[in-house]
């Protein structure tokens, strides 16, 4: 699992790479973390070469949605593959996310 | 039944006290708000005669006051002539004569000399009288049998100093007419004494038309009586002494006579001047007489009425009693009817997959009830690598249904236990149910016993509807038909035999499937069956595709019987073994990577889609973290066995560990439409595993918690 964190203008672009199991949601939690001192502003997550998410990755997203939601700011998850999507139907998180 | 009938009866007998009852209140209410009314109204009634036998006797009084008045006017209006005519004696007849042409109400007149004024004429009273005829005529009263000096209307005036009223009486001089006379002194100015006395008289006849044209009631009628007690009009056959007395006080009232044989109430009045007083009796039958009879209406529809309640009450109570005793027994037949059910519910195997895990054997039933009890049945049972079963269809609904369908599956466990062979199963359960068949209830039944070992199935049919076959082709079983359980004692059931071979599968049901029907009264038909089986899927799959046709095709039209259905898949003797993977992991979060290559191999293994696997992958991921994380207390090394075994259409996960007892299936299910606020961070692993999942069992055997997940594919 890899992931890269750069700033455009005044965007913060997480993108996600490989497999988000819950080993992996370890290894990424602190970036995660880190990304939450953003979350007054635009925090995108870019999931194009994200194939795969288990509730432990779910968990990471769904804390820092909440700290966007605290501080006025917005998560928006870019290019989700049609197996996430499906994880995301299934526990309602397309409802909780800016999903484009 | 004695006792219900007692139930009934004091039902009935409260009910009809409380009918009673509620007709006395009736009846005493009706009868109070009808005295009340009648009383108020005699009330009103009295109160509105005497007002108008009031107001009557005003008028009256008046129309008599005028005339009285025009008399006196016409007198007294003559006096001072009167008076002048004391010195020249010879106008004297003038006087009267003026007095009776003016006045149409003076019938004659009349100036009399006090004896002794006069030298000349020691008695003098020219009378003036009028004719019928309207012609005057002149007589002298100064005879010596009439004395007018001693008659009252010359000498009471002359007491009283004033003028005065006679006592009526009847005059004879032109036919009986009842006369009064009105007297003035005359005083002679000279000397002041009275010289003369000046009359006119009236006729008092109208004063009976008067009297006689009071109408206030029907039968009222009115009467005058003089000062000194004489009746003046009197239209009574009697002197009344009481009412004359009443009368003669001078004052008003009332009061109650037997007036020509009528209880009436009198009104009575003074008449100012004349000294008279006037009354007017009216019959108490008069005033009251229409509240009387109004009260005898009302007492007769009471009476009607009362009569009316009393007859409704007592059907409805008749029928309260009845449809009350209908509704418990209703109650009581529905609710053991519904526990009837229950316990034959219970009686027939309901968890599936049955035996979860036997890998050779794939078998799914259901009955689905009609809203009736019904009899229908099916069973099974491994004994010895042997699969036991049957279906089966008791005729008729309802309890006795229900009870033979309890038997013929006691029947059948009790035999079938210490009987291999379904020929003699069918025959000695048929034996054994003629003995006690009493109803003449009938079972079509279908016995089966596969060995599980080879796939060889012999089977005995007592007349149930052929199953279907599916192996290479959908196909009906051939079947001798025999005879229904429970006709005759000792037929001879026939047996058959056919070997099912790896992924065979037979489809039974009773004719609650064949024959559901629609609206428009088409049945299902083994058509639609067959058509429903088509494809090879998990028997669980095949009973829902089922179910879903039968229900598109009945729509919303009453289900008229019981729908059972039983389906054996059979995947023993296979050719290649199950694919069986397996994989032992530690309780360390970095282990649950491994999964994926183990999913990966599986889906390899029986050619599963990409996008299923994904799915696969995240539940047993999810099943497996749960553990790692909660199963083993910190610094502990645990294991966690997963393994998979895939057959057609079904793969069966199980993941062992012996860590501490915990069902996750309990864990309560995620809110998935809360906000992101309340949305908690964790919870969802147990949903997706349950979510993706087909079924998920739990249970903790020799030490081990083992979760056992099935996918159908």
């Amino acid at each position: 699992m890899e992931i890269i964190i750069t700033k455009e203008n005044k965007e913060v672009i997480a993108s996600l790479k490989g497999r988000l199991d819950t080993p992996a949601s370890l290894e990424i939690a602190k970036d995660i973390e880190s990304l939450k001192g953003e979350a007054g502003g635009t925090v995108i997550l870019d999931c194009s070469e994200m194939s795969y998410i288990s509730s432990s990755g779910l968990r990471l997203f769904l804390s820092l949605r909440k700290a966007a939601a605290e501080k006025g700011g917005k998560v928006i998850i870019r290019n989700i593959c049609d197996d996430v999507r499906s994880v995301f139907m299934m526990t309602g998180f397309l409802n909780l996310f800016d999903i484009q | 039944m004695k006792k219900k009938d007692n139930i009934n009866y004091s039902i009935f007998k409260r009910s009809t006290w409380a009918g009673l009852m509620l007709v006395l209140v009736a009846a005493l209410t009706l009868e109070a708000t009808s005295l009340i009314q009648f009383y108020f109204s005699q009330r009103e009634l009295a109160k509105e005669a005497t007002n108008r036998a009031e107001t009557q006797l005003e008028v009256s009084k008046n129309k008599i006051m005028g005339v009285i008045s025009q008399a006196e006017a016409a007198v007294r209006n003559s006096v001072w002539i009167a008076q002048w005519a004391l010195r020249h004696q010879d106008s004297i007849p003038n006087i009267s004569t003026r007095i009776v042409s003016d006045n149409p109400v003076i019938m004659g007149s009349t100036m009399a000399l006090v004896p002794g004024f006069s030298k000349e004429f020691p008695l003098y009273s020219p009378y003036v009288y009028r004719n019928i005829d309207n012609s005057l005529d002149t007589t002298s009263l100064a005879s010596a049998e009439y004395d007018y000096p001693h008659q009252e209307w010359f000498v009471k005036p002359i007491e009283i100093d004033d003028g005065y009223w006679s006592e009526p009486y009847i005059d004879t001089g032109g036919g009986e007419i009842l006369m009064t006379t009105f007297s003035e002194p005359i005083k002679d100015r000279e000397t002041g004494k009275t010289a003369a006395v000046l009359t006119g008289d009236i006729s008092l006849d109208w004063l009976s038309e008067l009297i006689g044209d009071i109408k206030i009631y029907p039968n009222a009628t009115g009467m005058v009586l003089s000062r000194t007690g004489n009746w003046m009009v009197n239209k009574g056959n009697g002197e009344f002494k009481e009412l004359k007395q009443l009368m003669l006080t001078g004052e008003s009232g009332s009061t109650r006579l037997n007036i020509n044989g009528n209880d009436s109430y009198i009104y009575y009045a003074p008449i100012e001047r004349t000294g008279w007083s006037m009354c007017i009796a009216v019959p108490k039958d008069d005033i009251f007489g229409d509240i009387r009879k109004l009260g005898t209406w009302i007492t007769l529809l009471q009476l009607l009425g009362l009569a009316m309640l009393i007859f409704i009450l007592r059907s409805l109570l008749r029928n309260q009693a009845k449809y009350r005793s209908l509704n418990e027994r209703e109650k009581v037949i529905e609710n053991e009817l519904h526990i009837a059910r229950n316990i034959q519910m219970s009686m027939i195997p309901k968890t599936f997959p049955p035996f979860p895990e036997r890998h050779d054997l794939d078998m799914a039933a259901d009955i689905v009830p009609a809203k009736e009890i019904g009899g229908d049945l099916y069973d099974f049972f491994i004994r010895g690598e042997k699969l036991f079963f049957c279906i089966g269809d008791v005729s008729g609904k309802g309890v006795p249904a229900a009870l033979v369908m309890a038997v013929t599956r006691s029947v059948f466990r009790s035999v079938a236990t210490h009987e291999e062979n379904p020929g003699k199963i069918v025959t000695n359960m048929n034996d054994s149910m003629v003995d006690v068949n009493e109803n003449n209830m009938f079972v079509t039944f279908f016995c089966g016993v596969l060995d599980l070992t080879n796939g060889h199935l012999r089977y005995c049919n007592a007349g149930h509807n052929p199953p279907l076959t599916l192996t290479d082709a959908i196909r009906t079983l051939p079947v001798e038909a025999n005879l229904p359980l429970g006709i005759i004692q000792g037929f001879d059931y026939v047996e058959q035999k056919t070997v099912l071979k790896y992924d065979d599968a037979i489809f039974f049901y009773t004719d609650g499937l064949s024959e559901a029907e629609n609206k428009s009264q088409e049945q299902f038909g083994v058509m639609r069956i067959k058509e429903a089986l088509h494809g090879r899927k998990r028997s669980e799959m095949h009973l829902k595709t089922i179910q879903a046709e039968v229900g598109k095709f009945v729509g919303d039209a009453p289900q008229s019987d019981d729908l059972t259905m039983l389906f054996i898949h059979y995947l023993g003797e296979c050719r290649q073994s199950p694919a069986r993977h397996s994989i032992t992991l530690t309780n360390k979060i970095g282990e649950i990577s491994k999964i994926e290559d183990f999913i990966n191999g599986i889906a390899t293994d029986v050619n599963l889609d990409k996008s299923v696997a994904s799915k696969i992958n995240l539940a047993i991921e999810e099943a497996v973290t749960n553990v790692v994380k909660y199963a083993y207390p910190d610094d502990t090394v645990g294991t966690i066995d997963v393994s998979a075994v895939g057959q057609p259409g079904l793969l069966t996960f199980t993941i062992a560990d012996s860590g501490t007892p915990f069902d996750p299936t309990q864990n309560p299910e995620p809110d998935l439409q809360a906000s992101v606020q309340e949305r908690p961070i964790g919870g969802l692993g147990i949903h997706l595993v349950r979510t993706i999942m087909d079924s998920v069992q739990y249970e903790y055997r020799d030490g081990k918690n083992i979760l056992t997940l099935t996918k159908n594919i």
